[in-house]
């Protein structure tokens, strides 16, 4: 009964400071005596791991009936100095939690032995989750990610990285990409470096083995501050097998080309042997009969067979060969001017004039001059057919060149006899001809299957009875990407 | 020379047309020629001959439609057939979509035999 008529005595400030310190620092704080008993615990420890009154202090944090064998506070009571320790135990709900612990020298008199340990530990099963996350995430992601420095030497590596191009950690990126001494050309990083943002490409690299790795790069820039790039993260997906894969594709679409263009080589070879045959029976018939103007006729029969052979073979081996186009840097107008050169007589002989119209902004691009060259001559060819089967006074056929909109453009174009509709649905097909025995029916699958090997495409223009224009279109971009590539 | 059997050349070969023009007028038939289906048709009907000698692959218009309208044509339905390919796939493929017409009398692969074709077309026309 006294001593509930006690007046409390007023609180000392420092007490309060002290309290409310104890209670609301971010911390879960207990303090413990040299026989692992908890004497005191603040809100926060109570709250994380539960009841802690008469209780030893490795049942609380660990739920273990007798002392750790890596107490950190008995190294504190040995030594009298505060430590910092990491430790796995179990939250108040059953739960594994990871902490961090700062362990303090308690004294009650200056420089008597430790008492107690007040310890401070702040968990970090979050932090460690998200590293681990992190950690997954960045070794098994189905991509290379390298993070360069500004020296371009490789700090970090993701796992699938370092699978295929080997341990290079504060290598050099070029060397372990691609074998360089010096940096690469276009360097997505570099650019990176130099105006913060991010850039694509598409690369070729060698693994460890001394394997071809095609790669598409995306740079990243990890800041520094607001505005200081301090490293370059590299992203890049493997698509070796995706190129692989679309080389077979086009393997196979050229393999299924050449087998449906065998049926139709073998028709074109059988007219070319009943010509043959032809001419050989007019031949003997004519001599049989001693007329020469027969054994003429026969001879010229056979002639043309033997040639029509010749013109055959010539298509059809460029047709079937599945090469990269072997790209010079040249003037295209040089190309149009040979082909005039060529045909202009040809031309002129049938009463059609050939010319030509080079853009003066035309500069000079990677081309193959033998393939551009041969689709020319296709397409001029094709024209004076053209002209002449129109059977009109004053024909003409133009060659222009001239440059689009990043993009070099060859145009044919004819006032001749034009193309219907039916016939432009088949132009592009093997061993279709409108000119009978005249033609091989490749010259126009060849020219286009040239300008899709530059990249580029072909277009025709045409109605029955008013010209046609052809059109060669070559992306400026994939020309020089093919140039890159080739060298 | 009037008495003679008609015989219609259709084939976009100017060479072939030309020997087999020869051919059959040297051996005492009448030939006429036409470069495609459509010309080939237009000419049959006529001229109304005796034995049609037929390409199969030509541009504009195939032997094969030709044929179906030949077959098709009270006119001309009656008119043997002989057919000519460079290549056997396309033939069979004729051969098993002619559900509607009856067969050609004769076929020949290029490069034709000339004597077996001469003694076919004796055979079909006398």
């Amino acid at each position: 009964m006294k001593s509930n008529n006690r007046v409390n005595p007023p609180r000392r400030l420092a007490d309060m400071i002290y309290e409310e310190l104890f209670h609301q620092v971010p911390f879960n704080v207990a303090v413990i005596d040299r026989n692992y008993n908890v004497v005191e615990a603040n809100k926060n420890f109570t709250e994380y791991f539960g009841n802690w009154k008469n209780k030893k202090c490795y049942a609380v944090y660990k739920k273990l009936k007798k002392p750790c064998k890596d107490c950190p506070s008995v190294e504190v009571f040995k030594k009298g100095k505060p430590i910092v320790a990491d430790a796995v135990g179990v939250d108040q709900h059953g739960r594994k939690t990871h902490y961090v612990g700062h362990v303090f020298p308690l004294r009650i008199k200056e420089g008597g032995r430790v008492e107690y340990a007040l310890e401070m530990t702040h968990t970090v099963t979050e932090t460690d989750r998200w590293q681990q996350e992190y950690q997954i995430l960045f070794d098994r992601v189905p991509c290379y990610i390298t993070v360069i420095g500004e020296d371009y030497r490789i700090v970090r590596a993701n796992e699938a990285f370092r699978n295929n191009f080997g341990e290079v950690l504060g290598q050099h990126c070029y060397k372990v990409y691609k074998r360089r001494t010096t940096k690469c050309p276009n360097c997505p990083a570099a650019k990176t470096f130099r105006d913060g943002r991010v850039h694509h490409s598409t690369q070729l690299g060698m693994g460890k083995r001394g394997q071809d790795i095609n790669y598409a790069v995306s740079t990243t820039p990890l800041m520094r501050g607001s505005d200081n790039i301090a490293h370059v993260i590299e992203i890049s997906n493997d698509i070796t097998a995706l190129k692989k894969l679309e080389h077979q594709v086009i393997e196979a679409e050229r393999l299924g080309a050449v087998g449906q263009t065998v049926a139709g080589l073998a028709h074109s070879i059988k007219n070319i042997l009943m010509g043959l045959e032809g001419g050989k029976y007019i031949v003997s018939l004519g001599l049989n009969k001693n007329d020469k103007e027969m054994i003429s006729e026969g001879w010229e029969m056979l002639e043309r067979n033997f040639e029509k052979t010749t013109s055959l073979v010539k298509d059809f081996l460029s047709f079937s060969k599945g090469r990269l186009p072997q790209l010079k840097m040249i003037k295209p107008g040089f190309l149009v001017k040979e082909i005039v050169d060529l045909y202009k007589d040809i031309a002129a002989q049938s009463g059609i004039e050939l010319r030509s119209e080079i853009d003066k902004n035309v500069k000079s691009a990677p081309l193959d001059p033998d393939g551009i060259h041969t689709c020319l001559t296709n397409l001029v060819s094709n024209a004076i057919d053209a002209c002449l089967m129109g059977k009109q006074k004053g024909t003409e056929v133009l060659i222009k060149v001239s440059e689009g909109r990043d993009k070099l453009i060859f145009e044919v174009s004819d006032n001749g006899s034009g193309i219907d509709y039916e016939i432009k649905k088949k132009i592009f097909t093997t061993f279709f001809t409108t000119k009978g025995g005249e033609g091989t029916g490749l010259g126009l699958l060849t020219t286009r299957k040239i300008v899709q090997e530059h990249g580029g495409k072909i277009l025709v223009d045409s109605e029955k009875g008013s010209g046609a224009r052809f059109r060669m279109e070559f992306p400026r971009k994939r020309l020089m990407a093919l140039y890159k590539e080739m060298k | 020379m009037s008495d003679s059997k008609k015989i219609l050349i259709v084939d976009d070969e100017a060479d072939i047309t030309k020997w087999l023009t020869l051919l059959f007028e040297e051996n005492g038939y009448q030939a006429i020629s036409a470069a495609d289906g459509s010309e080939g048709f237009d000419k049959a009907e006529k001229e109304l001959p005796n034995l049609i000698v037929l390409d199969i692959s030509m541009p504009v218009e195939s032997g094969v439609k030709m044929y179906r309208k030949l077959k098709e044509s009270d006119k001309t339905s009656e008119i043997p057939v002989i057919m000519l390919t460079g290549v056997t796939p396309e033939f069979e493929n004729f051969i098993s979509s002619r559900s509607q017409v009856p067969a050609p009398e004769a076929y020949f692969e290029k490069p034709v035999n000339k004597e077996a074709l001469l003694e076919k077309a004796k055979e079909l026309v006398g």
